[in-house]
Order: C-alpha cells, then sequence, then structure tokens
C-alpha cells in the first residue's frame, strides 16, 4: 500500500505565533489519483446504485416476496398517481421537515453558541446534553411513547395541560409529539455543529465590535449568525434529508395514525412493502421519495449558494 | 466534478449485472432444496415466554434423532413479516409456526408448504389427537397443512372483582343490554368502563369481531372472506356498527383509548390498578398480568365469556379469537421424515402437560386429563370448556385474511372507533379487501 501514497508535500513549517497552520495547498502539486476514489465508489456502487437500479426495476412489477416478480409495466405508477394518501404522505413530510427546521434550527443555534463559551460549566453541561446522542431511535421513541401515557406518563400529572392525554388520537398533537422526540434527539447533533463552528469565529471580530460599542445582542446577529452561514446551510440540508427519511420514530409513536394522519412518505412505503407484501408499490414510493429528495437537495444547494462553498472568512 | 467521468458506460454495465444477479437471486425457490443445511431441521416460533417449553422439547428430540433440531425464533410482532421475506430463500424454515388461516394460505398458493396428508395417513394420530374445529383452522381448500401446537387463545371478557363491586356490580354481564347498563354504573363510579389498547388497532377488531358473531352469526364473516363483499352492506352489519358506536358513544372506552396500547402494559395496567372495570382480550391476558401482579391475578381477576346479544343470530357459545398456533412443513425440505417426528411431539402428554404448566392450552383430545395439573385449573377448565362447547370458533379477522389485508383492517376498526369513519367508510374499507 505504502507504494502507491504519492508523494507527501513537505510538513507546513509550524508557525506558533499566527495561531494558524500555514496553507498547504499551493505545495500540493500532484493531487490524488483516482484510484483513491476507489473504495468509496465501489461502496457508492454497491449500496446505492445498485439498489437504487433495483428500486427502479422492481416498481415496474408486482411483487409479494413469495415466488418471481411480474412485469406490470405502469400499473403500480398509475395507481401512485390516483393515490389520495400518498400525496397526504407527501405534504405530511414537508410539514414534518418544515417544523423539523424551524424548531431545531432557533434551539441549536442558541445552545451552540453558548456551548461554545470557555467556562468550565458550559463543557460538562454540554456533554450532558449530547446523551441524547448516544441513544438509538427506537430507544428514544419507546421511552417517549411510555412517558407520554395518558395513563401512568407525564399527561396523567399534567392533566390542565394536557386534558385526558389522547395525545396520539389528534393529528395535530400527534404531529407535535414527533416533532418533540425529533427535536429532543437531533437538537444535540446540530447544537454541537454550531458549537464547532462559533468556536472557530475569529475573536479579533468580537474585539473590533467591542471597541466599536456593539452589545453582546448585535454582536450576535452581526458577526456570529452571519459567520455561521455555511454551518447553517449544512445542518438544515442534513435535517431535510434526515426529515425526508424519519421512520423509526414514527412507526414507534404513532404507527402512522391515528389513521393515515402521520402516514409520511417513508413510512407509507414501508407499510405498502413490508406490511401489504406489495414490494412494487414499495418501491414506486421510495423512488418518488429519491426524486423528492434529490430536488430538495439541489434547490437548497442552489439557493443558498453551498455549492460555491465561498469562505466566510474572507479577508481575514 | 462536472465532468462527465469516462468510466460510466463501465458503472452502467456493472450495475446491470448486479441487479440481473439481484433478481435472480429473488425467484431461487426452484432450487431451494440443493443448498439446504445438512442434518439440520430449522423449526421457526414466534419468539415469547413459551420458548422454554419448545426448547426443552427439541432437546429431547435431538436426543435420539440423528437430524438435529435447530429452533429459531423471532421476537413478537414482526414475526409475519419476516417470515413472509424469508420464505421463498434457501434460508426458509423447515417448519414453523403459524396461526393457520390466511396466515398460510399465500404459502399454500406459492406452492411452498407441504400437505400433510400422507403424514397423517402414516400416523393418524397427527390429526384425530386433536380437536376437529380447532384442526380445521389450517386446513386450506380441504387440504391440512398444520399440526396445532402451544394452544388455544380464546377472547374473553375480564374484569377487575373489586372494581365492579365498588360500582355495585355483582356479576359479569351475560347480555349486551346488561353490558351497557355496567357501563354507566362503572362511570358513575368514576371508572373508565373498559379499557382499550386502541394504539394497537387488534385489540378494538376484538369487539368488532364478536359483535358481528353475536348479531349476525359466523356465516357473515365467512362470507365476505370467501370474497361475497356485499354482506358489509347487510342489515346485520349496519346493525352491529351501530352497537358498536352505541357503546363508544356511551364513553365504554374512556376518552384517550387511542393513546392507550396493550403491548406496552398500557391497558392490562389499567384493569390490573383499578382503573377500568373490563377489558376484552385474548386468554394471554392472564399470564401477562400475572407477570407483573400475580396478587391481583390469584385475587381480583374475573373473567366471563362475551355477552350474549338478544335477538341476534349468532350462538353466545361462539368463540372468537386466536383458535391455535400451528406447525407447517415446508415442501422443500430435506428432512420430511424427521419433521414427521417432530411433528408427533405435539400430541405427546408431556407436551401437553409442559405446555399447561405455562399457562398455555393445547387442544388435544387428552387435555381434558391434565386440567387438574394447570397452572391455574379453575381458569384452564373454564376456557376449555368454551373451546369445547363453542358451535363456531372464529379465527381473528386479522389472521383469517392474508396478512396484506392486516392494515386495512386495523385502520377501518381504529378509525370507526375514532370516528374518523362512519359506517359507510368502515363498509367500504371492508369491501376494498380481497381474498
Amino acid at each position: 500500500m505504502t507504494t502507491l501514497l504519492p508523494p507527501r508535500p513537505p510538513a507546513a513549517p509550524d508557525n506558533p505565533a499566527k495561531g494558524r497552520p500555514v496553507r498547504a495547498g499551493r505545495a500540493r502539486l500532484n493531487r490524488p489519483g483516482l484510484a483513491w476514489t476507489l473504495p468509496a465508489t465501489i461502496f457508492f456502487l454497491l449500496f446505492a446504485v445498485v439498489p437504487l437500479i433495483a428500486v427502479v426495476v422492481l416498481s415496474f412489477m408486482t411483487w409479494t416476496g413469495l415466488g418471481d416478480p411480474k412485469f406490470v409495466g405502469l400499473e403500480n405508477w398509475q395507481t401512485l398517481a390516483g393515490d389520495s394518501v400518498m400525496l397526504k404522505s407527501l405534504w405530511l413530510s414537508v410539514l414534518f421537515i418544515v417544523l423539523g427546521v424551524a424548531t431545531q434550527t432557533p434551539v441549536s443555534i442558541l445552545l451552540g453558541v453558548w456551548a461554545s463559551g470557555p467556562q468550565r460549566n458550559r463543557a460538562v453541561l454540554s456533554a450532558i446534553f449530547f446523551l441524547p446522542l448516544l441513544l438509538s431511535s427506537a430507544a428514544i421513541s419507546v421511552l417517549w411513547r411510555a412517558l407520554l401515557d395518558p395513563n401512568f406518563g407525564v399527561p396523567a400529572q399534567l392533566k390542565w395541560l394536557f386534558g385526558d392525554g389522547n395525545l396520539f388520537g389528534h393529528q395535530s398533537t400527534a404531529i407535535g409529539v414527533i416533532i418533540f422526540v425529533g427535536m429532543w434527539q437531533f437538537t444535540p447533533f446540530h447544537t454541537l455543529i454550531y458549537q464547532g463552528a462559533a468556536k472557530s469565529v475569529p475573536p479579533v471580530l468580537y474585539q473590533a465590535a467591542e471597541i466599536d460599542g456593539a452589545g453582546r445582542a448585535r454582536q450576535f446577529f452581526s458577526i456570529t449568525l452571519p459567520q455561521l452561514r455555511n454551518s447553517i446551510i449544512t445542518s438544515v440540508i442534513l435535517m431535510v434529508v434526515g426529515g425526508l427519511t424519519t421512520f423509526e420514530t414514527v412507526l414507534i409513536l404513532t404507527n402512522g395514525g391515528p389513521g393515515t394522519d402521520t402516514t409520511i412518505t417513508a413510512f407509507y412505503m414501508y407499510e405498502e412493502a413490508f406490511r401489504r407484501y406489495n414490494f412494487g408499490m414499495g418501491s414506486a414510493i421510495a423512488l418518488v421519495l429519491v426524486i423528492v429528495a434529490t430536488a430538495i437537495s439541489l434547490i437548497m444547494v442552489k439557493a443558498s449558494g453551498y455549492d460555491k462553498m465561498r469562505s466566510t472568512m474572507e479577508g481575514l | 466534478m462536472n465532468k462527465p467521468s469516462p468510466r460510466t458506460p463501465v458503472l452502467a454495465a456493472a450495475s446491470m449485472l448486479a441487479i440481473g444477479l439481484t433478481l435472480a437471486g429473488c425467484g431461487g425457490g426452484d432450487s431451494a432444496a440443493s443448498d439446504r443445511p445438512e442434518n439440520e431441521l430449522h423449526v421457526l416460533v414466534y419468539g415469547d415466554a413459551s420458548n422454554d417449553v419448545e426448547t426443552a422439547m427439541v432437546e429431547k428430540f435431538n436426543e435420539t434423532s440423528d437430524v438435529k433440531v435447530v429452533l429459531d425464533t423471532i421476537p413478537g410482532a414482526e414475526y409475519q413479516q419476516k417470515l413472509q421475506t424469508v420464505m421463498s430463500t434457501d434460508a426458509a424454515p423447515d417448519i414453523f409456526f403459524n396461526w393457520g388461516g390466511g396466515s398460510i394460505s399465500d404459502f399454500v398458493d406459492a406452492d411452498l408448504l407441504m400437505p400433510l396428508d400422507d403424514f397423517i395417513e402414516e400416523d393418524p394420530q397427527l390429526k384425530d389427537a386433536f380437536l376437529p374445529s380447532v384442526f380445521d383452522v389450517a386446513t386450506v381448500d380441504g387440504t391440512p397443512y398444520g399440526v396445532p401446537m402451544r394452544g388455544t387463545q380464546p377472547v374473553m371478557l375480564f374484569h377487575n372483582k373489586e372494581v365492579l363491586a365498588e360500582a355495585g356490580i355483582d356479576e359479569a354481564p351475560a347480555t349486551w343490554d346488561e353490558l351497557l347498563e355496567d357501563v354507566d354504573k362503572l362511570k358513575a363510579a368514576g371508572k373508565t368502563p373498559i379499557a382499550l389498547g386502541g394504539g394497537d388497532e387488534w385489540p378494538t377488531q376484538m369487539w368488532f369481531s364478536y359483535v358481528y358473531d353475536r348479531v349476525a352469526g359466523p356465516e357473515l364473516f365467512q362470507s365476505a372472506i370467501d370474497g361475497e363483499t356485499d354482506v358489509w352492506e347487510s342489515d346485520e352489519s349496519k346493525e352491529s356498527l351501530g352497537m358498536l358506536r352505541e357503546l363508544v358513544d356511551a364513553g365504554a372506552f374512556g376518552t384517550n383509548f387511542q393513546s392507550v396500547k396493550f403491548t406496552d402494559g398500557g391497558s392490562p395496567a389499567l384493569l390490573a390498578g383499578g382503573q377500568a372495570g373490563f377489558e376484552l382480550m385474548g386468554s394471554w391476558e392472564y399470564s401477562t398480568i400475572q407477570d407483573t401482579n400475580p396478587d391481583f391475578v390469584a385475587n381480583s381477576l374475573g373473567w366471563s365469556a362475551f355477552p350474549a346479544i338478544e335477538g341476534g343470530k349468532g350462538d353466545a357459545a361462539n368463540l372468537v379469537g386466536n383458535t391455535n398456533n400451528y406447525y407447517s412443513v415446508l415442501k422443500d425440505t430435506k428432512y420430511p421424515d424427521a419433521a414427521r417426528d417432530f411433528l408427533k411431539l405435539m400430541y405427546s402428554d408431556e407436551f401437553v402437560q409442559e405446555q399447561m404448566s405455562i399457562g398455555n392450552l393445547p387442544t388435544t383430545t387428552s387435555t381434558e386429563q391434565f386440567l387438574d395439573q394447570a397452572a391455574d385449573p379453575d381458569y384452564a377448565r373454564f376456557q376449555f370448556g368454551l373451546v369445547q362447547d363453542a358451535p363456531n370458533f372464529q379465527l381473528s379477522w386479522d389472521q383469517a385474511y392474508p396478512p396484506a389485508a392486516t392494515p386495512t383492517i386495523h385502520s377501518a376498526v381504529a378509525d370507526f372507533f375514532a370516528g374518523s369513519i362512519d359506517e359507510d367508510g368502515f363498509i367500504a374499507a371492508m369491501q376494498s379487501l380481497k381474498k
């Protein structure tokens, strides 16, 4: 393996006075060869492209999991086009994403910026805040389902707030529970992103702002937020993609109900494929999900200028 | 990044090849036997507390057999899904647990199961040792495909004796009208009259199965499952729905039953904790509560048959539930003789006694003589009496239809109880089911 290594650039000389390593990009004349992408390419082909193409093929077939799949042409797609649940599930998916981003982003920016401070208690507390990250989605969902039991959970103690506690019996409260649990679960992760980004904001900016007489709020809105721009885009894209593929939370908390009121597209795909044993239909729904997710990601990348990857540190 | 890669055609070709291989792998049903394990007979069962007995039986069998039985378990709710995806592959079990009826009809249609006629001809006990009404549930189009194992699980109306006494109710309701009166009394006493795990949906279905059976007799559902979907629009069907609506509107299940589950212990805890008077549940209610609250089971748990409905066509002794569990055999099994010998254990005295000791109620003709050795003889005798005397034992709706129908049935019953669909919505949903 070692013989394959490209010639290493000379080690960048340390320059402690400047506090930042000298950029080594210019010295790297030989960019790594295409061979280096091979492991990633093989993985991507095996676990993304091949299954994706198989899903395309299956979406034109009918298959119950028993016997051989049969080609049925466009039948699945025609059914899907006239399927009210499919359309509803797409709207619900979008709603879940919007609500998820709207709730998680402000909280995690505030927490992340707060946690990036040098104080020791902040480090200890943020370590505790990160605990939900260590739990699996399934465990979290089971936990909250038990905590929200109408007769033995929190709602039984706080009747003034929860009424009869029928949280899973109405669309609005069922969605609320899923959004809340998603927020509890994923905020720590995004906080981590913002914490790292906020830490790398050069202190000189704040020092200059203080000299100019800017208060803490002004500093936050005029320096921190603009400096977090790329992190916000990254974090939101991750939330959107994560939101589109949310599944376990819905399965365990609401099972898509009441009725189909929380049946988001990913859950609908599971229900068609693994509960109705209609793998062709499930594949068609999966493809719709892929197309929608790709479209949303592309639009976001274009609209946010993320593809140009402009540094927020220009001029420093 | 944006330049088209020169490798694209190669990649595309490679992917197509891979897909070809994948799809070829999907349809390997014909050649399954060739790759099946040597000298092993895989038995797949539903993973739960009963597995101890099964492990013991397997060990006993392996002592004398050259072909070793390997017991595989899949826990709980995902059993049918896993089974469906594994059945036409080389990993399919030689013998597997099922509920008879619709749970195996797709496998029969796909020609995956071994008809048991030959086994029965060699050893008539494989059929004659079981109660006929139970054995017949695993018969598809006149051909037997399953041998009863574990026990029968009729659905009964359980009650909390103390709560009923507190509300001034002397005994379990014998008729529907008495049930409605009891609901009012329990409400007046500040209780949830009937605990219902509506979040799981299948407990809700039990109410439909029983009311339909009492009002219209078992014929209505049988016709429906045979493809005559008109019956859902019949007067009896509408009358049943009207009675169920009346019960829900009377507040029999409280207001938050959609958020309560049986599977996480919610609804049995309402009954055992004295917050509810009744719960309609399968016979496993007993062992479920026994696990968490043995004192309650010993002192205050009561049970009765589902109330009679005056003027209904169905016999008040009819039962609903999981008639039994069955073992079916894969057609491609390498060791049919070992499979037959293993199935013979299912009517052995030892098996029956072991099952009874953990609270299951096997349906062999010999069960009666062992009733006194059951974990709770009163409970065992009551259940056995119900099963023996029942003119008809209706398999749970979601087990009687093929598994693909389950989501539709479950949503229909849950939505009807929630009030989000009316009679016509329910009828339309049930009519959408294909056989």
